[in-house]
């Protein structure tokens, strides 16, 4: 998004050193009261408060006892989870190409240790906070160990108590044995490298158990998890901290940090597919092929479309820039009719290639302008096709993996790819839709309600139902899409639809003054929607994006429904059937539910931490 | 004013436009793939024809992918067979259920087991010499005979019972059943019932089973019939039955003779006994391979894979002991089974030692038995599952 936000003129962009400023001078740090004066004046305060009190924190107790039962009933068989975790985590991934996996994993460590150096993610975390959550961690841990039923393995009780106890030593220490807690702040890195250090010592120190495959059977082993296991995450860890500093130290070297967050805001968009299609799916080119035809059609669209374009924008171009557009565009649109007919063959890439040269061509007049404004206009082009040319070869190409069963995503992985690029593609298309619903032209404002008021009104189960068996019927001939492109093309399409509902709630609460303002600056329309209407519609509209989000990622559990292995179908349907595990569901469901959760949990904190940083709800 | 609004007008739609261009060649890039026409002929593309990725499903089906673009994916009325098919892709592709006790399993390493299973590599080592060739599809039930027509798969060995209306309606056929199930009940000895036990005895009882499905028909039939009064309880899934069942919910429950033993073995609380009756099931279930219509010769290889276990079976002839039948030492049938001599295999297009392979690289059907069935607590003593030798079901025609 920061490439195309750049105007002539300078308008102040998150993220921004001056930008910033206004959050820098925080609100006032709230009065800090002793723990003592806060349980007394928060649950104590009056006789009707202190009877709530009791009530509901009994209540409370009740329901741990009720959730601590169910996790450690002794008609749990544990060993379900623990010996299925690869087929929860990665389905049938072939386990001597785990490297592959490995290598994902780690890429997107040195991709998030980098995106937070170039984010500049040290936010300072006061003492107090530390010793509060500590305190609070340590004494849900000891009433969990009291209250934990007789059939718990006593070690885990002794643990728990154990553990618990310590932390409350230390947080207590921190908390009463530091002069004003709540001034003192320790450095985010020193946390993460806490964290870190206490991560791997678990691994490699806890003993955990380990189950060995051999010929199919799993054998459980005493001792710490596997070396197979804990090697690669420690490694993992290193490579997030690693990248963290290298990041930071080409932020000091460069002078700033907006080459890294550019380049890190592209790699998040595409590296995930090149680590899904190329890493994970490992597809075997055909060199021949790939140098004799793909290399010379994204060579040939690349810089013959890129000097076209180049050419268009020339300010004094416009006239023609449409005209050429408009007969690429007849081109295009007769070039897919043509497909479904089948008049003549063509490469399915060439036509899209077509379509999308024909729509930046009647873009240029919009991107008309400076010399430098028009190659950045042409090297868009140029990395589209680049990127569009070689996702299409890879998805192409057949799959080397010794795979039994297809697809080759499944498990958490599924969950997790689906959810993300979802996300990433319904988050455009949902701006477009909302913008296209708010806009002034008839035909964009029918058409867009039509489609979001259509969507809505459909169960997304049978969206997913009709994506994944109509849409080869509405393809080409000779054209198709695999099961997952089609669950993904349909989960995206029904995804986008509330996404613009939601952005359609911010875009309303931008005020009309913005507008005037904007063009009273003599801002185009384009520069308007960008730079002024839209980061504020999607400031506000963050709590409900951020909603969706999280709805869309535990909603890939339809995906079992179609024909995907997700978490849910491996743990409702697939362990269940396993000779050692006959009918054992519930450890299985109790276990996606806690990694549900965590993540749904996890995005929420990061929202509110964006939240605060962008200063939502509050006055401004 | 107005003029300044028009441009602006015009100008916002083209930026939307653009906005759309890109998001059009994302979608584009992520979910299609560039095939090709189905007229080669006619190609301006010179490269078309041997395009090497012309996939019919791009991302996730690595065997798919290497299949030619310019015929249907299964062609069966047009002189193709799905024999030449999968030799010419290499793998076989079998629709499992992935979800059977005993009959397809995915193991805790992402292997698949199970007889199903097993049969499916069985058709592999007869057309490929391979029994790990095999590429794996797991279906629902619902999605499962589709499959087959569609060619998505090319047999399907997902314990789907033979019938009339299946075998008559939907544009498949049916291979020889290799397992024969039948529906029958189980409940508590404690309760004053036994192996011997008959149906009638049942009457007051409550009955669970799973929701919607052809058990819960026969024994609603089967009561009506013999007059008695039984209340049934039905749930959406077959583990809430047992689950129902363990709790005390239910009087008797009823399923599958294979679905009911299988939990017996595993799920049966010490210090009760529960018990498998009537001896002779309520209804037949012969479970077995199903393939497109139409295609002889692929149903032929199926058949006659699956009565290659049967023969082997029957004349003793186990993994170990391929080489002595090739060698003449159980019988001239047994030497012409294994390839040993004239041309059973190769008029049907395999190689000569396809069930050679078969035998070798799987087993025979007690062994396939033995592997799979024996560990759920299947006896196949006794039962319809048993040599036709030994008064079963399981019978070959002869290999001449």
């Amino acid at each position: 998004m920061g490439a195309t936000m750049d105007g002539p003129i300078h308008v102040p962009q998150d993220g921004d050193a001056e930008a910033l400023d206004y959050t820098k001078a925080a609100p006032p740090e709230e009065p800090v009261t002793p723990p003592g004066r806060w349980v007394k004046e928060n649950l104590f305060s009056s006789t009707s408060n202190t009877i709530q009190t009791v009530i509901f924190g009994g209540l409370l107790l009740v329901l741990l006892r009720f959730v601590l039962n169910l996790v450690f009933s002794e008609e749990n068989n544990w060993a379900a989870v623990a010996t299925n975790v690869r087929l929860l985590m990665s389905y049938n991934y072939p386990a001597e190409q785990y490297v592959r996996i490995w290598f994902t994993v780690g890429a997107l460590a040195a991709a998030a240790g980098l995106s937070m150096a170039a984010w500049q993610l040290h936010p300072r975390i006061s003492v107090r906070r530390i010793g509060v959550n500590l305190l609070g961690t340590g004494g849900v841990l000891i009433v969990m160990g009291i209250l934990t039923p007789g059939a718990t393995p006593s070690s885990i009780r002794i643990g728990m108590l154990v553990i618990g106890a310590a932390l409350l030593v230390i947080g207590a220490g921190l908390l009463f044995g530091t002069e004003d807690p709540h001034l003192k702040h320790v450095s985010f890195t020193a946390v993460l490298l806490t964290i870190s250090g206490l991560i791997i010592a678990f691994l490699w120190l806890f003993p955990l158990g380990k189950y060995l495959f051999i010929d199919g059977e799993a054998i459980q082993e005493d001792g710490t998890v596997s070396a197979t296991t804990k090697g690669p995450w420690t490694v993992t860890i290193l490579i997030l901290l690693a990248s963290l500093f290298v990041g930071r130290a080409i932020g000091k070297a460069i002078g700033g940090t907006r080459p890294l967050r550019l380049a890190m805001g592209v790699w998040w968009v595409i590296g995930p597919a090149f680590l899904i299609f190329l890493v994970l799916r490992d597809p075997e080119f055909d060199w021949d092929y790939v140098l004799k035809v793909d290399l010379p059609l994204a060579l040939a669209f690349g810089l013959g479309g890129g000097a076209l374009l180049y050419a268009l924008t020339k300010p004094t171009f416009a006239d023609q820039a449409r005209a050429v557009g408009a007969v690429l565009m007849g081109f295009a649109i007769f070039n897919w009719v043509a497909a479904f007919f089948g008049w003549y063959a063509m490469l399915q890439k060439v036509r899209f290639s077509f379509l999308a040269l024909a729509l930046f061509a009647l873009a240029a007049p919009t991107f008309a302008g400076e010399k430098s404004a028009r190659l950045r206009f042409a090297g868009m082009w140029l990395g589209l096709v680049a990127v569009g040319h070689w996702l299409i070869t890879g998805i192409n190409t057949p799959s080397t993996l010794d795979i039994t069963a297809p697809p080759f995503l499944g498990g958490f992985v599924l969950t997790v790819s689906i959810a993300y690029y979802v996300m990433l593609a319904s988050f455009p298309l949902g701006i477009l839709l909302a913008l296209a619903r708010t806009s002034r032209m008839p035909i964009f404002r029918v058409l867009s309600t039509i489609y979001i008021e259509f969507v809505r009104g459909i169960p997304l189960i049978t969206v997913l139902f009709f994506f994944s068996i109509m849409l080869n019927l509405f393809l080409p001939n000779g054209m198709a899409v695999s099961e997952l492109a089609a669950v993904f093309t349909g989960y995206t399409v029904f995804s986008a639809a509330y996404m613009a509902e939601n952005i359609r709630g911010g875009l309303q609460s931008v005020r009309k003054g913005q507008y005037e303002a904007s063009d009273a600056l003599g801002l185009t329309g384009v520069q308007r929607t960008g730079l002024i209407v839209l980061p504020q519609a999607l400031r506000v509209s963050i709590p409900n994006l951020v909603g969706q989000a999280i709805a869309t990622f535990k909603e890939t559990s339809l995906i079992a429904i179609v024909g995907g292995f997700d978490l849910l179908r491996i743990a409702d349907k697939t362990i269940p059937a396993q000779t050692a595990f006959i009918g054992q569901k519930r450890v299985g469901l109790l276990f996606i539910c806690v990694v549900y959760w965590a993540f749904s949990y996890s995005m929420s904190r990061a929202s509110r931490n964006l939240e605060v940083k962008l200063g939502v709800g509050q006055a401004r | 004013m107005t003029r300044r609004g028009t441009t602006n007008r015009w100008r916002r739609a083209a930026g939307a436009v653009a906005a759309l261009a890109l998001i059009a060649g994302a979608c584009g890039g992520d979910d299609d793939d560039d095939v090709a026409t189905d007229e080669p002929a006619e190609a301006d593309e010179p490269a078309d024809a041997d395009e090497p990725a012309d996939a019919d499903e791009p991302s996730d089906e690595p065997a798919d992918a290497e299949e030619p673009s310019d015929e249907e994916p299964v062609d069966t009325t047009q002189g193709g067979s799905i024999l030449d098919t999968v030799i010419d892709r290499g793998t076989l592709n079998c629709g499992v259920s992935g979800a059977a006790v005993a009959f397809s399993v995915t193991e805790a390493d992402g292997s698949v087991t199970g007889i199903d299973a097993d049969y499916c590599r069985a058709v592999a080592a007869a057309v490929l010499g391979d029994a790990t060739a095999v590429t794996f599809t797991a279906l629902t039930a619902a999605e499962r005979f589709t499959a087959v027509q569609t060619g998505d798969v090319d047999v399907l060995m997902r314990n789907s019972t033979w019938t009339q209306s299946r075998d008559t309606d939907v544009g498949m056929d049916f291979g020889p059943t290799t397992y024969y199930d039948g529906q029958q009940l189980m409940a508590r000895e404690a309760d004053g019932f036994s192996p011997s036990s008959e149906v009638a005895e049942i009457d007051g009882a409550v009955v669970c089973t799973n929701a919607g499905t052809t058990t819960e028909t026969n024994i609603t039939e089967l009561a009506g019939q013999l007059g008695i009064a039984i209340t049934l309880q039905t749930f959406e899934d077959y583990d809430q039955v047992v689950d129902a069942f363990l709790a005390g919910t239910c009087d008797v429950i009823t399923t599958d003779g294979s679905g009911l033993v299988g939990r017996k073995a595993v799920q049966q609380p010490e210090g009760e006994n529960w018990v498998i009756f009537p001896a002779t099931p309520i209804s037949k279930e012969p479970l077995g391979p199903v393939y497109a219509q139409n295609d002889s010769q692929w149903a032929d290889v199926v058949n006659w894979t699956v009565y290659a276990t049967f023969i082997a079976d029957e004349l003793g002839i186990t993994s170990a002991d391929v080489d002595a039948a090739l060698a003449g030492d159980f019988g001239p049938e047994a030497q012409r089974l294994m390839g040993g001599e004239g041309e059973l295999q190769t008029v049907m297009g395999l190689s000569a030692d396809a069930f050679y392979n078969v035998i070798s690289q799987v087993g025979n059907y007690q062994e396939i038995w033995d592997a799979n069935l024996t560990p759920v607590g299947l006896d196949r003593e006794g039962s319809a599952n048993a040599q036709w030798t030994d008064g079963g079901l399981i019978y070959a025609p002869p290999a001449r």
